[in-house]
């Protein structure tokens, strides 16, 4: 029941990609995606709770266990709220010239091809799959970012496909790397299946894992986002399409970097943990002290978020570099807050792009006057951004903190610390001149639209709930994810 | 044939590799950078060819097929076409002078022969040199796509940037697994032809050449 379930958790989206090609009519395109969307969300619950009671399961070169459940559950819920919210923002989009409306079956089949690259992503056990799955999500995005076909969008799109497939070659050769030692170990017929590796890891070469892991971690780094490789970043998930900037920042990134930690575990266990949370937490650092700086100075609202998800990204890593269990665990829950509270994030900032039709922060002023349940939904999601309590964010900061603190990185500490301080107050700046103050005399007057509010009040709903408390049925994956980084 | 001879062949076949990377490198008309990648991936053809033919193992017999048909013949072929298709104005476009390029390629080189000679027995896993010229080849790949401005010659780095992953990929023992590998291929098909759709695209939506592209900044 539950290895069938994991073919058919990729054939979703791709049948949907393929169904959409079909009609032109833009309603039945939204009921269809909205429907596959909730159908993958009703059969990753199975599959969660299959693998709650039976343990991991494996089926060719797909398998599931707690840390993928963990990215997979992300992932589907993100996907759920974009379609909702897609609903709303695409009626406004047409009627406005954003977006074409005899092109909007090619956009949706894109959207789906995409996320089908992602569940691939997420539940490949072979390492060469995954490698392809994540180039999958390079080429499909890219063509997405591209999509509204002006200067900026396409110029968005090259640099985004260059940078990151650069990087991903460096991926490619880390991970041929790392199957010479396995085929060395076993002597002739190798294997690319992380779990098969995991369990001979120990008697890899030392020196090649090491050359593997730099080689990978600087390639899925890049996809990661992380800093210096991020340049692509702001760029591409400020051009796309609203919904698919949500998706880029939400989930891509974490895909990404939950192929490095695959590959740490590995390098973890054939040269010791520290080896790799010491690269781990150079890349952190580094991407939380290069975002600050452009954080502050940043004008255009999307580019905003953009550095935003490079500073998280680096708190991520910073996370799984402190390590532990509890730098794991924080660093996971980070992972999932950032995703579920960016992804919020873009959408608030896509519908008052869309009132001010301009995306300079210092046009859009005075939204809580003209738009309040907008406004409010933006004033949360910069609030939990900046790390304020209650909000999920700062429970996983907390988190990472105590396992820095307790590791004795005073230091790392101290650098983290300033930067998160200085970004707090530059991001509540920004966000606080958007929301109150005189309105601007070109904001539109029009009442504010029900899909896209229902899928942001869905997003910060479990932002709210997260912060508050974590259930049961989603801490025992978590718990069962650290214990298989940690060992 | 032996495991010496085999070691030989790989090693020349290294080498030719490299030359045809500096050849690369040091193109400064876009055709000749076409070329040079061309035989590049003709070179890797015949080397999993020999290895086919040594190990016995069948799948190289198809990579050899694919590559040669693919890389060598098919991708050049299209990028030629699309050199000739928009009547490029412009040539390779250098952001630094292509004598640094070279010195910094040569660096490269250098730098990956010592990194792999620092590595003790798992090199065994590997025939020959396969592991220090593939680095190389990525590497100087790489650099190729970050010191040129023009969209066709960055194509023409991340060809031999593949080419180099492939050229130690089939080195290792017995190959990595056929699906695998097509899948990869199948991969670089589609980035690439994503690529020249945006190519083209940009072209006739913005009138402007990839290397015009640079407003985005901040």
């Amino acid at each position: 029941m539950a290895e069938t379930l994991l073919w058919v958790l990729p054939l979703v989206p791709t049948l949907t990609a393929v169904v959409m090609l079909t009609t032109r009519d833009r309603r039945i395109l939204s009921a269809i995606d909205v429907t596959s969307s909730a159908v993958l969300v009703a059969l990753t619950l199975v599959l969660a709770r299959e693998v709650a009671s039976g343990g991991p399961r494996a089926l060719g070169f797909l398998r599931v266990d707690d840390l993928g459940l963990v990215f997979l559950v992300l992932l589907v819920v993100l996907t759920l709220a974009v379609s909702i919210y897609t609903v709303g923002w695409l009626e406004q989009a047409v009627s406005v010239g954003n977006m074409r409306a005899d092109s909007l079956r090619s956009y949706f089949a894109l959207v789906h091809a995409f996320v089908a690259t992602m569940v691939v992503t997420i539940l490949a056990d072979n390492l060469g799959v995954l490698w392809i799955a994540m180039e999958g999500t390079t080429i499909t995005s890219a063509v997405l970012i591209g999509y509204h076909g002006h200067h900026h969008g396409l110029e968005a799109a090259w640099k985004y496909i260059i940078v990151t497939t650069i990087g991903i070659s460096f991926g490619l050769f880390g991970t041929v790397l790392i199957y010479a030692a396995a085929a060395d170990v076993q002597a002739g017929a190798g294997t690319m299946s992380w779990s098969a590796i995991m369990s001979i890891a120990p008697r890899l070469d030392p020196g090649i894992v090491r050359i593997g892991f730099i080689f990978v971690m600087v390639g899925y780094g890049t996809k990661a986002g992380l800093a210096p490789m991020h340049l692509w970043l702001p760029d591409a998930h400020s051009q796309a399409p609203t919904p698919v900037s949500a998706l880029l920042s939400g989930i891509l990134i974490k895909c990404a970097l939950l192929g490095v930690i695959r590959f740490q575990t590995i390098a973890a266990a054939a040269c010791g943990p520290e080896f790799p949370a010491g690269v781990l937490l150079i890349f952190g650092l580094v991407s939380v002290v290069v975002a600050t700086p452009f954080i502050l100075a940043q004008h255009d609202i999307k580019r905003l978020l953009g550095y935003h998800s490079v500073e998280h990204v680096g708190i991520v890593a910073l996370g799984l570099g402190f390590g532990g269990p509890i730098g794991t665990y924080g660093a996971l829950l980070h992972a999932v807050n950032h995703g579920i509270t960016k992804a919020l994030a873009f959408f608030a900032a896509g519908t008052a792009i869309a009132r001010y039709g301009s995306r300079d922060m210092r046009v859009i002023r005075g939204l809580l006057g003209v738009a309040p349940f907008g406004a409010t939904l933006l004033m949360l999601a910069a609030l939990s951004l900046a790390g304020v309590p209650p909000f999920s964010i700062f429970v996983s900061e907390l988190l990472v903190l105590r396992a820095g603190i307790g590791g004795g990185h005073w230091v790392a500490i101290a650098i983290f610390l300033a930067m998160v301080v200085v970004i707090f107050a530059g991001l509540l700046h920004h966000a606080g001149s958007m929301a109150f103050g005189q309105t601007t005399a070109t904001a539109g007057r029009e009442r504010e639209a029900w899909f896209p509010l229902l899928g942001m009040v869905l997003l910060a709903a479990i932002m709210i709930l997260l912060g508050l408390t974590i259930p049961a049925t989603f801490d025992r994956p978590l718990r069962g994810a650290t214990e298989i980084i940690v060992g | 044939m032996s495991a010496e001879t085999v070691h030989t062949v790989i090693d020349d076949i290294g080498s030719l590799l490299l030359f045809t990377m500096i050849l690369i490198v040091a193109a400064g008309q876009i055709y000749r950078a076409i070329y040079a990648v061309a035989a590049q991936s003709l070179l890797i053809a015949i080397a999993a060819a020999v290895l086919a033919r040594a190990t016995g193992n069948g799948d190289l017999w198809v990579i050899a097929a694919i590559t040669l048909a693919v890389k060598a013949i098919v991708l050049p072929w299209v990028l030629h076409l699309v050199v000739q298709r928009m009547n490029v104005r412009r040539e390779v476009e250098p952001v630094i002078p292509i004598a640094a390029t070279l010195a910094l390629a040569v660096l490269i080189v250098v730098v990956s022969f010592q990194l792999s000679a620092s590595l003790g027995p798992v090199r065994q896993a590997i025939t020959g040199n396969a592991l220090p010229v593939g680095i190389a080849l990525t590497l100087t790949g790489v650099l190729v796509m970050a010191t040129r401005k023009t969209a066709l010659t960055q194509m023409v780095g991340l060809f031999a940037s593949e080419n180099g992953i492939f050229f130690t990929a089939m080195a290792v023992t017995q190959g990595m697994p056929l699906i695998i590998e097509i899948g990869v291929i199948l991969d670089v098909i589609l980035a690439a032809l994503v690529m020249t759709i945006l190519v083209l695209r940009v072209r006739s939506t913005v009138d402007a050449d990839i290397a015009d592209l640079d407003r985005l900044r901040g």
